[in-house]
């Protein structure tokens, strides 16, 4: 499943500071529309949908750095970064998940007998990456992430 | 993972359009430095690295296709057949990335399933129960990931021979600079 990147139109004439501003607040917008789906838990779409957007924001991120004052810049950079890699750890145990269940009709009534306790053992493993995901969540809320992080990228205008 | 490469030589107040041939190149740069490391199919580290690098040339293609979708001249056969060129070459770029991606999955896989049999028989001693803990299932899978990784590999290398042999590098560079 592809994530579409959603990008407000933007004129190739316009300048470099103008556009980076403009996706970003735009990826970031799409990444946080994921979050509740995300900490609810019960469709793993969510959490694969906010960490494959989180990653365009950081690529986009990255191209743009030299638009921004450095070090607030960083700030935000590094909270992102922190989205993308709690994530993660639950979206890698999905992706397991899901392939392990998907093997088993491939596999002997015996041999299914291990993957299921092999799918047993990663479900609680999966729970416990939840934990710091949803911990960083609401970390992120107690301290205004989103707020801060978009006074920063909408900033003045050009 | 590899941080991405810092990318230098941006002009804040420069068009979005002249960036795009400032950035996209370092991005494709970025990507050729792990090909040293792809003919041997152990280099899973490295495979990996030039996956992400891939991903974050994608993304920036993308970042950019406004660029390339507009007219750069008046004619709309040309405006058309720089669309399909960018799609096309867009493509390639995902293509590989789904390949490297099978890859890197058989890696991770082979590495839990290794991991979960080590610590299942260190369980079944401790308990004593080891004729219980049965391995079949896991050696099976495991046996069946070695070959998908196989031919992953296989795949991308005659892909990526191909590329080479096409000069895709340079066309590319080619198109998105020009």
């Amino acid at each position: 499943m592809a994530v579409e990147a959603q990008i407000a139109a933007i004129s190739p004439d316009e300048t470099l500071e103008t556009c980076a501003r403009q996706i970003i607040v735009s990826y970031f917008h799409q990444m946080m529309s994921y979050k509740d789906g995300a900490k609810d838990g019960c469709d793993i779409a969510f959490v694969h949908d906010m960490r494959v957007t989180s990653r365009r924001l950081r690529a986009a991120m990255d191209n743009f750095a030299d638009c921004f004052p450095q070090k607030a810049f960083r700030k935000q950079y590094k909270k992102v970064k922190a989205i993308t890699r709690t994530m993660g750890a639950v979206r890698d145990l999905d992706v397991l998940i899901d392939r392990f269940q998907k093997s088993l009709d491939t596999l002997s009534e015996a041999e299914q007998l291990d993957i299921r306790e092999l799918i047993l053992h990663l479900q609680r493993e999966r729970e416990e990456a939840r934990k710091p995901m949803l911990a960083l969540f609401t970390k992120l809320e107690e301290t205004g992430f989103e707020t801060k992080f978009l006074e920063f990228f909408v900033g003045r205008s050009n | 993972m590899a941080k991405a490469h810092k990318i230098s030589g941006v002009k804040p107040l420069g068009s979005y359009r002249e960036n795009a041939r400032i950035i996209l190149p370092q991005k494709i740069e970025e990507v050729y430095t792990w090909e040293p490391f792809i003919r041997d199919a152990a280099r899973r580290e490295e495979l990996h690295n030039m996956r992400i690098s891939i991903k974050r040339l994608r993304y920036t293609m993308e970042l950019f296709r406004v660029v390339y979708e507009l007219p750069k001249v008046c004619s709309k056969d040309a405006v058309a057949t720089d669309d399909k060129r960018f799609a096309e070459f867009l493509a390639v770029i995902v293509d590989l990335q789904s390949i490297l991606g099978d890859i890197h999955d058989c890696d991770v896989v082979l590495q839990v399933l290794t991991d979960y049999t080590c610590q299942s028989a260190s369980d079944a001693v401790v308990l004593d129960i080891l004729s219980a803990t049965g391995k079949d299932g896991i050696d099976r899978l495991i046996a069946q990931t070695r070959e998908t990784r196989k031919a992953g590999y296989q795949k991308f290398l005659e892909k990526w021979e191909q590329l080479s042999a096409a000069n895709f590098k340079r066309k590319l560079l080619s198109f998105l600079v020009t």
